[in-house]
């Protein structure tokens, strides 16, 4: 009887065959190696909702397919495939993605003849393989793998017009940063398997359950450090959150997200839509009953997340450039994602990225269009009036800034609001830090607000502002298509999880929560086993819910307040902006501007470290280098030959020499020789 | 169940079809009508024929077991066939075969064309024979038969003053050599009783005359330290090895020193087994200590050397130094069988690199491009062919995973820190990287280096060019299937102890 998971491995094999394919044949294709792409994820995602319906039916899916180091006595390094709620429904969501940013750009590379489309459609086909092997991965040390391929992917991709200056300093930017933290993370992955001497991510073998039976004093694991079991677990979780945070660009290392928006649009959405910048956040998740038996790990994702989700959308503010404004979106909407599994939003969490992810890659091919559109100028201020003469790009790119700003009822309000009201029950709940990560949250919403519609206003919106925006060029179904398929999702994604309608109305409409609570108990991986009164979360820790206002009125509270909030912005946005002529309003923030346009000097405080610290030290570990190991080397070397030189000269070329250096080592042997055997 | 019942003097089938077409090149010689008059092809193609039918029965006898479960004794214990006869009589028919090509081409302008390929029948008669030597009397005559021709073959080239200089030093250190051999062989007898190697085994008497016991055992260890070109009996090598045809140097190179190794092998397992004499001489230590000697002398000579071949013939004793690991690593917590399976399988290994790498320099030779790294410059160019195959067999040499030289020296190195020798093993691994520079150096200059004038190249040689091909493709091919070899070498060496 073969089913889904009998082809799962083909979930990320079609697109490999496809990079294949276009690298190798893709000047000989018609549509220079997008086809093969477009076949290959039509595929992925059938699959992958093939599979996501086998989930559905109860069944999952955990196999070894090929061990690559077979350990004697000790651990073993394999490959394998985990297919859980959680893995199927990624999956769904990266093949979907993949496939209409193939489709789109169809329109943004092809029908605009750039050169190079072999390679991008491979590098493309290559990237939805990293990320769809990651997202598949059973165990951490293949999930480390693949997320370094994801890395060097988005890097070539990032870098995709290497010819000129900007796009190749950006991806060399991301490629370091997230490398940066990536150490972090490979550090954390060998600590992982030496304390558990495995990486699997599920199961009863799995690290994340060994962890907690150490903890529960059901047997002992290695600790290092001289640490306790929890502070080494501890310890690890924050090492692999260094990966994380440099993946999924959460602050300190958010910076290389804004310059990545050299490379191509598509390229841009499929960044931060679905396969890089996810993978950190679905990393957490996937580990979830790891950090759940840290406190300070969830405390430290929870603040990090809010303070990003905060920071950024106020860099997000004052952005000139279309996609400079998403990209600071993204990075906050990552800033809430964390908040959320920091302040023991699983489900909550999740939700936010799988709207985030629709509603994003929605917003960037919007861009996409609209910079099809003015012939490849980003500024905004150079747009206007774009509402009438693209309708469709326009309706499409307003569902997913109502979703954004998180305006009822559109996908973005109920997945915000979840993250921000669990975040607050837990926090009234014994855990007063959490509070203060859903005080940032609260109020980067009403920036948000303000930052999206100043968008919309300014591009769509007014006036006419230069003869491009006047003229636009148009785009043909390739670009629609995705859009209003994005548009339509955007609208109406919130109903797989409205939990606040149920707390209301009680009737049952938590889907999502349902689904992801399928996984079997074997797994160690279901929402129940996670949350509630015997959940990790509780146990270890010591989360507990409460709800100052009773239940329903924390919900209906805690979502007016981020719903106004939300208006408040929207509504200043609309004020200042939605004038046929809009001047720069932000130019009264003074100084603070300037502050918020060079980000608070971010880049040149990294720039200072590398630069003034770093390079000082390298240099002088160069010196030492140079005259310490290479002296030893070269002195080495010397004293070689001239060893050699002395013992060459031994051979005289007289046979006389010989015969006597024969015959006296011969005596010297048999004297030694003899002294030590005492034949004497 | 074999499909024919041979007789059981067949199993020497090797070393007599060797020493018969010895006989039919006498034969050839002695009825031509002029002198040189025989087609060198000819004589060629018998040669070929002779080592490669030696070949195919070493092969055949190998899959067929033919010994190797309980060696076949022949003339009251004198001679004898096991695994260890055949893998040796293996590596000499290769070598054998491919010198036999090689020299179609080097000689083919010299006198006495048949009297060469007849002595180079004699001596890998010889070598064969060393591997199924139960006694010291047929030890000493099989050793003078593979050595006696040697001398011969070194001065081939009568007008080349190097040559006939190279043949006389031969010949001297040998007479020395093989005199303290006989010596120590005599002592042996004087304090068993007996010249038979599992009679002297148990003949031993660690309280009766140790000191003539000692003695013995020492000189004997020099007469193979002399076979094997081992510190301090290598003075002969490095001048051997430069002055002869290039194709003895690696004749004389790799059988030789495969066949001295294998007498070492059997009399230092079977006639002196390391429990039975240890109260008279711990030659463990004594070995460790030529090993050791062995390995630096070579490598830090050849790294000084301008001349290639001289380079390559320095190397050869650092190689020995390795293979004497096997000998000094049979400690009481080692491994028997891989420790000596280990040292046949890099003498294998070795058999097929270090052949090619010399007959390289034959064809560099052939060609009149000089004899320093300076005049390979840029060769590469020319002869891109067979610069890759000289580029495997030095990587291969210095142990680097292009070749099975990778692979044995591991073994080998392995082997040893398994026995507790983890310093010699350290040894070896220095003495290797050392080896790396001056390999590279020829690589560097074949590849990257400008040539410094133009080379005046004619013709490629079809019979140089076959054997270094053959040799290259042995050596990475010896890499994937060094399993099945490894199987057969160590099963042969657990056979013996």
């Amino acid at each position: 009887m073969t089913g889904a998971f009998d082809f799962a491995p083909a979930i990320a094999l079609l697109p490999l065959a496809a990079f294949a394919v276009a690298l190798f044949g893709g000047n000989y294709l018609p549509k220079r190696g997008a086809l093969a792409g477009i076949t290959a994820l039509v595929g992925s995602l059938v699959l992958s909702i093939w599979a996501l319906v086998t989930v559905a039916g109860g069944e999952t899916y955990d196999a070894d397919l090929y061990t690559f180091v077979a350990g004697q006595d000790t651990l073993s390094l394999h490959l394998g495939i985990l297919i859980d709620p959680l893995s199927a429904l990624m999956l769904v969501i990266v093949s979907l993605i993949a496939l209409l940013v193939f489709v789109f750009s169809l329109g943004y590379m092809n029908d605009e003849d750039e050169t190079g489309l072999p390679r991008y459609y491979a590098e493309l086909s290559l990237f939805s393989f990293s990320m769809l092997a990651f997202v598949f991965a059973d165990n951490l040390l293949m999930a480390f793998m693949f997320f370094e391929l994801v890395g060097l992917c988005s890097y070539l991709l990032i870098g995709f017009w290497f010819r000129e200056a900007g796009p190749s300093s950006a991806a060399k930017k991301a490629f370091l940063v997230t490398r940066f933290g990536d150490y972090f993370f490979l550090v954390g992955t060998v600590g992982i398997f030496a304390t558990f001497g495995t990486g699997m991510f599920a199961g009863s073998e799995s690290f994340p359950h060994m962890a907690e039976q150490a903890l529960a004093g059901e047997h002992s694991v290695r600790t290092f450090l001289g640490l306790g079991e929890q502070a080494w677990f501890t310890v690890l979780g924050l090492l692999v959150l260094g990966g994380v945070i440099g993946k999924s660009a959460q602050f300190p290392l958010h910076t290389w997200l804004p310059d990545a928006m050299e490379g191509p649009t598509p390229v841009s959405a499929l960044i931060h839509a679905a396969t890089m910048v996810a993978a950190g956040v679905y990393l957490v998740a996937r580990m979830y009953g790891f950090y759940l038996l840290s406190p300070t790990a969830l405390g430290v994702i929870a603040l990090v997340g809010g303070f990003t989700a905060l920071f950024a959308a106020s860099m997000a503010l004052v952005k000139q450039e279309l996609k400079q404004v998403l990209a600071y979106s993204t990075i906050s909407q990552y800033g809430y994602m964390m908040l959320a599994l920091g302040g023991g939003g699983y489900v909550a969490a999740v939700f936010h990225l799988t709207t985030h992810a629709i509603f994003k890659a929605l917003l960037f091919l919007g861009a996409g269009s609209v910079i099809i559109a003015m012939h490849h100028n980003e500024n905004m201020w150079d747009m206007g009036g774009l509402k009438d003469k693209m309708p469709v790009t326009y309706y499409a790119f307003l569902s997913g800034s109502l979703a954004l700003a998180g305006i009822f009822p559109f996908a973005g309000f109920w997945s915000k609001d979840e993250v921000l009201y669990e975040t607050l029950i837990h926090g009234f709940g014994g855990s007063p830090l959490l509070l203060a990560g859903y005080a940032m949250g609260l109020l980067a919403v009403a920036f948000t607000g303000f930052y999206t519609f100043r968008m919309v206003f300014l591009t769509f919106h007014g006036e006419p502002r230069t003869a491009d925006a006047e003229d636009p060029h148009g785009v043909r179904w390739n670009v629609k298509l995705p859009l209003a398929v994005l548009g339509i999702l955007a609208a109406v994604a919130g109903v797989i999880n409205l939990a606040p309608v149920e707390k209301v109305t009680g009737i049952h409409l938590t889907f999502l929560h349902d689904w992801l609570d399928m996984a079997p108990d074997s797994f160690g991986t279901a929402v129940h086993h996670y949350t509630g009164d015997h959940g990790l979360m509780h146990e270890f820790a010591g989360y507990t819910a409460a709800h100052p206002l009773g239940e329903t009125g924390t919900v209906l509270v805690g979502a007016a307040i981020s719903l106004g909030l939300a208006l408040a912005g929207a509504g200043l946005a609309y004020r200042l902006y939605a004038v046929p002529s809009p001047t720069e309003h932000t130019d009264k923030l003074g100084s603070l501007k300037t502050l918020l346009m060079n980000n608070y000097y971010q880049d040149e405080y990294q720039v200072w470290l590398a630069r003034d610290v770093t390079l000082p030290l390298s240099r002088a570990a160069d010196t030492f280098d140079q005259s310490v190991i290479d002296g030893v080397v070269n002195a080495t070397s010397s004293v070689s030959l001239f060893a050699g030189e002395r013992v060459r000269r031994i051979q005289t070329g007289l046979v006389t020499h010989y015969a006597t250096l024969i015959t006296l080592s011969l005596v010297a042997l048999l004297v030694v020789f003899g002294y030590l055997g005492g034949w004497f | 169940m074999a499909l024919i019942e041979l007789p059981t003097w067949a199993a020497l089938a090797p070393a007599l079809v060797l020493g018969a077409t010895a006989l039919v090149l006498f034969l050839i010689d002695s009825i031509e009508p002029e002198p040189d008059t025989t087609s060198p092809t000819l004589l060629t193609g018998v040669g070929l024929a002779g080592a490669l039918s030696a070949l195919g029965f070493n092969v055949w006898y190998l899959i067929a077991g033919t010994g190797q479960t309980t060696a076949i004794e022949l003339f009251g214990g004198q001679l004898m066939v096991d695994g260890m006869t055949l893998v040796l009589g293996t590596i000499v028919a290769s070598v054998l075969a491919l010198v036999v090509i090689a020299s179609y081409d080097y000689i083919a302008e010299e006198p006495h064309q048949a009297e060469y390929f007849s002595l180079l029948f004699l001596a890998a008669t010889g070598m064969t024979l060393l591997g199924s030597v139960d006694s010291f009397a047929t030890a000493f005559i099989a050793l003078e038969l593979s050595s006696l021709p040697s001398y011969a073959l070194v001065s081939y080239l009568k007008d080349n003053r190097g040559s006939v200089e190279a043949g006389l030093k031969y010949f001297l250190v040998g007479a020395l050599s093989s005199a303290i051999f006989a010596y120590g062989i005599s002592l042996v007898y004087g304090a068993t009783g007996s010249l038979q190697f599992d009679a002297v085994a148990s003949a031993v008497d660690p309280t009766a005359l140790p000191g003539i016991l000692g003695v013995g055992i020492v000189m004997i260890v020099g007469g193979v330290a002399f076979k094997t070109a081992s510190v301090p009996f290598h003075f002969w090598a490095p001048e051997a090895y430069e002055g002869a045809p290039t194709p003895i140097s690696a004749f004389i190179s790799s059988a030789s020193k495969a066949a001295g190794f294998v007498l070492a092998f059997r009399i230092f397992t079977t006639a002196f087994p390391i429990d039975a004499v240890a109260g008279t001489i711990d030659w463990l230590l004594l070995f460790q200590v030529l090993a050791v000697a062995t390995m630096v002398l070579g490598n830090f000579a050849a790294a000084t050397q301008e001349n290639v071949k001289r380079m390559l013939a320095y190397s050869s004793v650092g190689h020995a130094g390795y293979v004497l690991i096997a000998l000094a690593a049979l400690t009481p917590q080692a491994n028997p069988d891989l420790v000596l399976g280990a040292g046949m399988l890099h003498l294998l290994v070795y058999g097929f690199m270090n052949t090619g790498a010399f007959l390289f320099v034959g064809l560099a030779e052939y060609w009149d491009v000089g004899r320093t790294f300076e005049d390979y410059n840029g060769l590469a160019s020319e002869a891109p062919v067979a610069s890759v195959a000289m580029t495997v067999f030095l990587f291969s040499l210095a142990g680097l995973p292009v070749g099975a030289g990778f692979l044995s020296k591991y073994v080998l190195f392995g082997a040893a820190v398994g026995a507790g020798l983890w310093w010699l093993a350290a040894i070896g691994a220095i003495a290797s990287a050392l080896s790396l520079f001056y390999y590279s150096r020829v690589v560097k200059a074949l590849w990257i280096e400008e040539p410094t004038e133009e080379f005046e190249i004619d013709s490629y040689p079809v019979g140089l060019y076959t054997a270094i091909v053959v040799a290259a493709v042995v050596t990475v091919l010896l890499l994937p299937a060094f399993g099945l070899a490894s199987e057969e070498a160590i099963a042969a060496a657990g056979a013996l102890v």
